[in-house]
């Protein structure tokens, strides 16, 4: 079934590019916004201000207060967040039909007037906040550092995606509220911005009410650098150890993919499906179900801009069972995989598990607008909504053969083992 | 700049009402028709209070759960899995307090092999000796992973203590070590005989069925699941809370850089006579945002969280009130007081503009909160299990909008009395003098 959900698109004189579809099926709008800064555009010394940068959002602009933005949209039923990703930031908010000028009023007196609030107190006062969001989703949680260490081993130190978002509380500390405005100068301009309206809301009222509350914003963001060239695989395997208090071993196992939007990442997307994204892939069958080496076995594909994606297999060791063993049969099924290709019946589930996924992410209007602003701000095509899953359907065989040839050489692995550290009686004793 | 546009008040609307059939073998099928969902959200709920699980095999109803698709007389585990993955659908299955639930999601054009399977797994489980071995360790390092977690083991500890020691809600639905540990493929076998069949369930479907002979196709599949050996399930009561449930434990995870803090008492469920209408509404005030009570504080003054949140969780019978969060370990027991502080002070009551926050967001929310296949099916079969109407979402949502000051101050004083059972897991020797300080009660330390 080809999907055509309506998507009408215009850009402001001062550069917003602005997305309308109509979907009246739900009395509520989504305004969904992305911001073309990420924390691949942070500079060494200055990581973690994206994500900083999004928290002080929140802290009030010319005409709101501090925590105004949240407490007049729920008031009025709206629901609304915000988060920091390498590639982008993105601002949203579902609200009843009637409460759509409210939120495009909000979000226009931030996006153009946030720096009228800016505080050091509210810098203070957020960078508190970011540093307990830290240690809750990564310093106190068991594996916390495995996706950090992962980025760390998969890309050169200079490279846009070596850091993670949360960037370096040394970094954050040192942060000032000059380099804030500095930040908001360069970044948050119509012309590096994109709004996609999603709901009840017909093309030209839409349009409309976007020119009336951002038209007046002045374009003025500083020119986009090209993308990162593209990487090639690692040359040679990478290994990150880390032994702490965590249950039981886990692996991830890591590879640079392809960039966003190619159709070798489409294809290397079923090939990690076959490894272990899906309940009956191979890693799943033999080492899950058969050999019961792993208590479960995970694989995503994660599509970045900037001349690299992130590939990766996660393997939670059972306990008792050596990380070393799951690791050459990983190793083995990679090779198997380039060897002999996936079965009809592979990519059969594949397919068909993309499509509910993909379908299951479109039906909530929320979701919706989040992936036409993502396909119109990183691949100015919102229309990938509606064919993604024709390009899904085209790979073949012998493209996931290739791409695993390519791409998925277990020497270009990079593996983070994060294992069980014993307890240390030795020094008790003593 | 332009002028702070005024909002329109919103349309009038109602939880999507189902078409209620009867299947051949009794069971109740509710269908929700929601234009533009293409993914069918399938839910089937059959009434069984975990709280009868026998004695020494607690998690048993979790267990067998989970190992209905692993393997039928047609179709091993694998070739089970292969057949679900071939059409796209996805199927978990787990216990809630009052019962078993199914929980399936399948494009449109699939639907009638789903429910083919979802019949078999219900109906035709043959549970393979293997395979029970394997859920039952893959729970025991889910045991150990969730102690790992500080979040997942205060949850486990404040339901220890908040609760009567022999009470089954004292412990994880899913088992504990010792209990999961001893369970054998004769007990999953004949617990599914007593607790897995039609007698009392429910089938839910949302999403677009136009042109899906969903009617035609659920009577063909679970319509024909009967069992002959379904006992008539129990009827769900509230757990009794612990005598000594006043108290602070302090669970002892040495190195943590964070506490993760608990405070909570025992709470009404969705049927309460009074009314469930002020307890949503509750909860968004005390800690539903950042601009919430303990955020307010906690979050924007102090800088001392992430977010702390509180809820009102409903159970089929009895539920609690708890507000929950981490805070850096140095400030845990100035944090743990605040948030007590907070919650008490809130006795005194609420104020004309909380009340009107409150209610326009829970009931402007509700729209968009209920827009998919997924929501609904969700909403629909949580309210078959608790024995409420399919109207119940939309009546509540009126009840809400009606409320006033003292629905809300009385509501709340019902519930808290100001005797709270409180849990951290953080570093003991960190926290626990600064504790005992703060909060001028005895502090029970425990390993984790």
């Amino acid at each position: 079934m080809p999907l055509d959900y309506p998507l009408h698109r215009r850009t402001l004189p001062n550069g917003l590019r602005v997305v309308v579809s109509p979907d009246h099926t739900v009395p509520t709008v989504t305004v969904n916004i992305w911001v073309g800064v990420g924390s691949r555009h942070e500079q060494p010394g200055r990581t973690g201000f994206a994500h900083l940068f999004e928290h002080l959002m929140f802290q009030g602009s010319r005409e709101v207060r501090s925590g105004e933005h949240f407490e007049a949209l729920m008031a009025e039923g709206g629901r609304l967040n915000a988060t920091t990703w390498f590639d982008r930031t993105n601002y949203f908010e579902t609200v009843p039909k009637g409460a759509l000028e409210l939120a495009l009023w909000l979000e226009a007196d931030r996006h153009g007037h946030l720096l009228d609030a800016l505080t050091q107190e509210n810098l203070d006062n957020q960078r508190d906040v970011v540093k307990e969001e830290k240690r809750q989703r990564y310093d106190n949680q068991p594996y916390g550092f495995a996706l950090v260490d992962m980025y760390a081993a998969l890309f050169p130190q200079d490279h846009p995606y070596h850091h993670p978002t949360i960037g370096s509380m040394a970094d954050l500390d040192a942060a000032t509220v000059e380099d804030v405005r500095t930040f908001f100068t360069r970044h948050y301009a119509p012309d590096n911005t994109v709004l996609t309206l999603c709901g009840d809301v017909d093309p030209d009222e839409g349009f409309a009410l976007v020119e009336r509350y951002f038209g007046d914003l002045d374009a003025r963001a500083e020119a986009r650098r090209p993308p990162h060239e593209p990487l090639e695989p690692l040359a040679a395997p990478v290994r990150v150890e880390r032994r702490d208090r965590v249950p039981n071993d886990r692996l991830h196992v890591a590879f640079r993919l392809p960039a966003d939007e190619t159709d070798d990442l489409v294809a290397a997307s079923v090939a990690l499906d076959c490894l272990g994204g899906l309940s009956t892939s191979r890693l799943v069958r033999r080492l899950v179900r058969r050999e019961q080496t792993a208590v479960g076995v995970h694989a995503s594909a994660w599509g970045l801009v900037d001349g690299a994606s992130i590939g990766f297999v996660v393997l939670d060791v059972a306990p008792g069972a050596d990380p070393q063993g799951l690791e050459s049969a990983l190793v083995e099924e990679l090779e198997r995989l380039a060897q002999e290709g996936p079965t009809p019946a592979e990519l059969e589930a594949s397919l068909a598990q993309t499509e509910r996924g993909w379908l299951s992410a479109l039906a909530g209007q929320e979701e919706r607008a989040d992936l036409i602003s993502r396909y119109t701000l990183l691949h100015d095509d919102p229309g990938i909504v509606n064919t993604y899953l024709d390009r899904v359907r085209t790979v073949t065989a012998q493209d996931v053969i290739d791409v695993t040839r390519r791409w998925l050489r277990p020497e270009s692995r990079a593996v983070v083992a994060y294992l069980v550290d014993a307890p240390a009686e030795t020094e008790e004793v003593a | 700049m332009t002028a702070r546009p005024v909002v329109a008040p919103p349309e009038p609307w109602a939880f999507p009402a189902p078409q209620e059939h009867l299947l051949p073998n009794g069971v109740r099928l509710l269908l929700h028709d929601l234009p533009g969902q293409y993914v069918l959200s399938l839910r089937v709920v059959v009434p069984s209070p975990v709280a009868a699980e026998p004695a020494g095999q607690e998690g048993i109803g979790s267990m067998t759960a989970r190992l209905l698709d692993e393997g039928t007389s047609e179709a091993g585990s694998e070739e089970f899995a292969e057949r679900m993955e071939r059409i796209g659908m996805v199927l978990g299955a787990g216990v809630s307090d009052g019962g078993l639930v199914v929980d399936v999601d399948v494009p449109q054009a699939h639907l009638a092999a789903a429910a083919d399977l979802v019949r078999a797994a219900l109906a035709d489980p043959v549970f393979p000796e293997a395979e029970v071995r394997r859920i039952l360790r893959t729970r025991l390092a889910e045991i150990e992973q969730e102690r790992a977690s500080s979040a997942h083991r205060a949850s486990r500890e404040f339901s220890r203590t908040l609760w009567e020691a022999a009470d089954r809600a004292a412990l994880p639905v899913a088992g504990t070590a010792a209990t999961v540990g001893a369970l054998t493929r004769e007990d999953v076998v004949a617990h599914h005989a007593r607790v897995v069949g039609p007698r009392g369930a429910t089938v839910v479907l949302a999403g677009d069925l136009a042109g899906v002979p969903a009617l035609e196709v659920l009577t063909g599949s679970l319509g024909s699941w009967t069992s002959g050996t379904q006992d008539a399930p129990a009827p769900s009561l509230a757990p009794v809370p612990a005598a000594d449930r006043v108290r602070l434990v302090v669970v002892d995870r040495p190195g943590s850089v964070q506490s993760e803090i608990v405070v909570g008492c025992p709470g009404p469920d969705r049927s309460l006579a009074s009314g469930w209408a002020p307890h949503p509404v509750l909860s968004f005030l005390v800690g539903g945002s950042p601009g919430a009570r303990l955020d307010a504080v906690l979050r924007e003054e102090k800088g001392y969280t992430y977010g702390m949140r509180s809820v009102f969780r409903p159970r089929v019978a009895g539920g609690m009130f708890l507000a929950s969060g981490s805070v850096r370990t140095e400030v845990t027991a100035e944090a743990t007081g605040l948030v007590v502080d907070i919650l008490d002070r809130a006795r005194d009551g609420f104020t004309p503009a909380e009340l009107r926050s409150g209610v326009d967001f829970i009931a402007k929310t509700a729209p968009g909160r209920y827009a998919t296949a997924d929501a609904v099916a969700d909403e629909s079969g949580s309210l078959a299990l608790e024995g409420l109407a399919p109207d119940f979402t939309t009546r509540n949502l009126e009840a809400v909008r009606a409320l006033t000051l003292e629905d809300l101050d009385a509501a709340y004083r019902r519930t808290v009395t100001g005797e709270w059972t409180a849990v951290v897991v953080g570093d003991a020797a960190a926290v626990v003098p600064g504790l005992s300080e703060r909060l001028g009660v005895p502090v029970t330390t425990v390993d984790l």
